[in-house]
């Protein structure tokens, strides 16, 4: 049996959000140029899949001019603070409570962040 | 080599949704110029978003005005006409998400000045995590999980449910039938979410909707 061909991938908002990428490269470089590598950072509640934006991305870098750059993803953890004991902790895993008291009555101070960093010119395009 | 790939690299340092929150401060700067209070409402296909704003469009009345996202059809935005609601259909012809440059575009197409219109609710796409990130330039986030899906969603998705500044979970008219622990995901929404808001309603029923529309209300007037 042969699945249906659902056209599938147009529905990440990771294809979206990897044309912005080209778009704020392009802007911050102020042309087109192949790339070698681009530097992202991608937090635990970005709602983000690092692997479609992977994936996304490639094909939109290579539609958009920027060559075939190596996608450099940092995974962040979030960073939370346990309403129970003041304890601060990191996790990426929610289902964890907080490794000192075992609480999940938590605030969460930080984890939403998706930013380009940088990116590397390939030789000879600097 | 290794100091030319040095010298080669450029600093960006961008958030890659400013774009979208430009649009979104542009559109609540709109929005709060007109006195007009908006909700964006989010949940999985099927949850009860639009019957849940088909009871707020009979209790609102002209008062409320709807943003209906989906991928395809206009289905749903006339189902809030016929409940007596002015409703602008966004097709996203394929994206799972509202982004806030879509909403713009809905109201500069909108009736926005009557001067009873007080509340703008956007019904998003049917979709637990991709309209998490979007900020669309509402007041009010609410997340709705409705009984079927389970009451182990709110960990599973943790970019939405703690994101969210009210949660409504629906269709309790099927406690007796299904195993979902209302506590539980109070609880676990609580984790994620200190300040979160509770509302449990059926918008079958009609049980709870009273008293959330009279909360919606209270924020505006």
């Amino acid at each position: 049996m042969v699945p249906p061909d659902l056209n599938g991938w147009l529905f990440m908002h990771e294809l979206s959000l990897a044309h912005d990428m080209t778009r704020i490269i392009g802007s911050a470089l102020g042309r087109k140029i192949p790339l070698d590598r681009v530097n992202v950072t991608i937090g635990p509640l970005s709602g983000i899949s690092p692997e479609s934006l992977r994936f996304c991305f490639t094909e939109v870098a290579k539609i958009e001019g920027f060559g075939e750059p190596e996608l450099v993803i940092n995974r962040t953890r979030a960073k939370l603070i346990c309403l129970d004991c003041d304890a601060e902790y990191e996790t990426k895993d929610f289902y964890q409570s907080c490794p000192d008291c075992g609480s999940i009555s938590r605030r969460i101070l930080s984890g939403r962040e998706f930013t380009v960093d940088s990116v590397e010119l390939e030789e000879g395009n600097d | 080599m290794c100091d030319d790939t040095v010298d080669q690299k450029v600093d960006i340092a961008t958030s890659v949704m400013s774009r979208n929150d430009r649009f979104a401060a542009d559109n609540r700067k709109l929005l709060g110029d007109k006195d007009i209070y908006t909700l964006n409402l989010i949940s999985s296909p099927g949850a009860g978003k639009t019957t849940v704003l088909e009871f707020m469009a009979r209790f609102f009345g002209p008062r409320m005005a709807v943003i209906e996202g989906d991928i395809q059809t206009r289905r749903d935005a006339e189902r809030i006409e016929k409940a007596g609601c002015q409703a602008w259909q966004i097709e996203t012809g394929g994206a799972c998400h509202l982004d806030a440059h879509a909403v713009n575009h809905a109201l500069g197409h909108m009736n926005l000045d009557p001067s009873e219109l007080e509340l703008l609710a956007i019904e998003n796409v049917g979709n637990l995590i991709c309209p998490s990130g979007y900020d669309l330039g509402e007041n009010m986030r609410i997340g709705l999980l409705s009984l079927p899906e389970g009451d182990d969603k709110i960990l599973k998705y943790p970019s939405l449910f703690s994101s969210i500044n009210v949660l409504m979970i629906n269709k309790i008219d099927l406690i007796p039938h299904l195993d979902f622990d209302v506590d539980r995901a109070i609880e676990e929404c609580r984790s994620l979410n200190p300040d979160v808001l509770v509302f449990t309603v059926s918008a079958k029923t009609a049980e709870g909707m009273e008293e959330f529309c009279k909360f919606v209300e209270l924020n505006f007037i």
